[in-house]
């Protein structure tokens, strides 16, 4: 999955392109992009050259995470980030890769297991923050008396239905249209890491070798290994295999990629030398 | 005692928390940890709004009242930059340890308890955005704040002096910390000691063309005031951002 949208424009805004712009010699505001032509970035409270912001015909458009639609006809930047166009989509957004964990609606994330209530599991997706809930009977053909028991600490692989800033978040392991779980469920065995937002996202990426330039899980597997992964959008990746210690060495090899941010060449290198050291 | 009139910060210093930073300039280095939107202590909890805590740790000894005159400033003025609406029934942590102060081989530094410190309201607030910045914590604006006396004695009496140093400081008639945000509005002042109401519009004229600046060199702007040699944090937070953004960001 890519990312989800946080809000949506409703319609495209003819007005947009004219925003009356105050100009003040002594005062310099930045204006995003107003020459450059390489990647942009934004800090909170920029202004957004209108040029940047696409229009369509028919699609409204969408405003992805780290903008803000200030009424009436003003898009301002809310975090510090790489600000991104996607034409196609009509869609604008600003990546960044830091941060905690703020769930949004269809995410799929790891979740640890409170307790269990009633009706359902409290689930823990980042730490310090209030619990999920995950019903006990949004499990696939679960019903009152078959449905997984989880234990406190268990790992379930789900899916956000639920994000609103008023209300703790809801999760799900099944579709709700097909009834199928869709690989969601109770993680058994294996082990946690964690890892950066924006790596999670990277693993996640559809074409994680090609659009997000992650090798490791590849060459680790063309090495031999046999593992098996789930990773959470919230920064959670997990590893299980038969072998205690291919697991551990893919878990070391995720997270060194993350946190020194290596480039395609040097996790071949990285990979080399984690299977040398098993050998 | 040479003190570096350029700024410095380390982002991302402290592995556990969910932003942080190191920011030092005029011989002040704070370190800032943020973390949020964590879970409010429940009887903090506001149903409607994020609780903005503003922790603030002395270099040396225990926090007193100082510290917490110091942290009742800086969460007024944060919680106006966080939009803290979006985030109800949280808490937004932010922990700014003082680890040094500049030296000051003149001056009895003889410490007080209980002396508000204002010259050390902007390298606080600087490194409480930067933390909230690598925390991607939403903003509405950023802000910028500088320190301004006005001397006293001497040919020069009444002058306003931008970033004074500590014996300037020390000997000004009145000391001013001014705060603006991205867009030019005021968002912080205070002040301490004796002053006109004609002062303190010079303090707020100068202040904002300091805090305005968005550019590495200001000359166009305050070649008036032979003040050029104090660069522009504004251009200097958006450059730190940019190339850690541009260092997270390289498999893109």
């Amino acid at each position: 999955m890519l990312f989800s949208y946080s809000s949506l424009l409703q319609g495209r805004n003819p007005s947009l392109k004219s925003i009356p712009r105050t100009q003040n010699p002594t005062r310099l505001t930045h204006r995003a992009g107003a020459m450059s032509s390489g990647p942009i970035y934004v800090l909170p409270g920029d202004e957004i050259d209108a040029s940047l912001i696409p229009s369509h015909p028919k699609k409204p458009l969408r405003l992805g995470p780290g903008l803000r639609h200030a009424p009436p006809n003003d898009i301002i930047p809310t975090v510090a980030g790489q600000f991104v166009v996607e034409r196609q989509k009509n869609a604008i957004r600003v990546e960044t890769t830091s941060g905690r964990y703020i769930p949004r609606v269809g995410e799929l994330v790891i979740g640890t297991v409170h307790h269990s209530g009633a009706e359902s599991y409290f689930v823990t997706l980042s730490d310090f923050t209030s619990s999920a809930l995950l019903p006990h009977l949004s499990f696939e053909s679960a019903t009152r008396k078959t449905r997984p028991m989880l234990a406190n600490g268990a790992l379930v692989y789900a899916r956000v239905s639920l994000a609103h800033k008023h209300m703790d978040p809801e999760l799900e392991c099944v579709s709700p249209s097909t009834g199928k779980s869709d690989g969601l469920g109770p993680l058994t065995d294996g082990m946690l890491f964690p890892i950066s937002l924006g790596m999670s996202r990277r693993l996640m990426l559809s074409k994680s070798a090609q659009d997000g330039k992650v090798v490791v899980l590849d060459e680790l597997a063309s090495a031999g290994l046999q593992f098996e992964t789930a990773t959470g959008r919230n920064g959670r990746f997990w590893v299980d295999s038969e072998n205690i210690k291919t697991i551990s060495l893919v878990g070391r090899a995720v997270t060194e990629t993350d946190e020194k941010g290596l480039n395609v060449d040097q996790q071949k290198k990285l990979v080399r030398s984690l299977i040398k050291e098993l050998s | 005692m040479a003190v570096s009139s350029q700024p410095a910060a380390d982002l991302a210093p402290l592995p556990r928390a969910d932003g942080s930073a190191t920011f030092s300039h005029h011989g002040f280095v704070v370190t800032a940890a943020v973390n949020g939107p964590v879970e409010a202590p429940r009887r903090d909890e506001n149903a409607f709004e994020a609780l903005v805590d503003v922790i603030v740790r002395p270099a040396a000894g225990v926090g007193g009242t100082a510290e917490r005159q110091l942290e009742s400033i800086l969460q007024s003025t944060l919680r106006q930059l966080i939009p803290i609406r979006d985030f109800p029934r949280t808490m937004i942590q932010i922990t700014l340890q003082i680890v040094e102060i500049p030296e000051n081989a003149y001056e009895n530094a003889k410490i007080l308890q209980a002396q508000l410190n204002l010259p050390v309201i902007p390298a606080l607030l600087h490194a409480a955005i930067l933390g909230l910045l690598t925390a991607s914590i939403p903003l509405k604006t950023i802000v910028t704040a500088c320190t301004v006396a006005i001397t006293e004695d001497g040919a020069s009496a009444g002058r306003v002096t931008l970033e004074p140093t500590a014996i300037e400081a020390r000997r000004a008639k009145s000391l001013h910390v001014v705060g603006f945000t991205g867009d030019g509005g005021l968002l912080l002042s205070e002040s301490t000691g004796s002053f006109s109401l004609e002062e303190l519009a010079q303090v707020l004229e100068l202040g904002e063309k300091a805090c305005s600046r968005d550019h590495k060199d200001g000359t166009d702007v305050l070649m008036e005031d032979d003040e050029v040699s104090s660069s522009s944090i504004k251009y200097f937070i958006r450059s730190v951002m940019q190339s850690k953004a541009a260092k997270d960001l390289h498999w893109k």
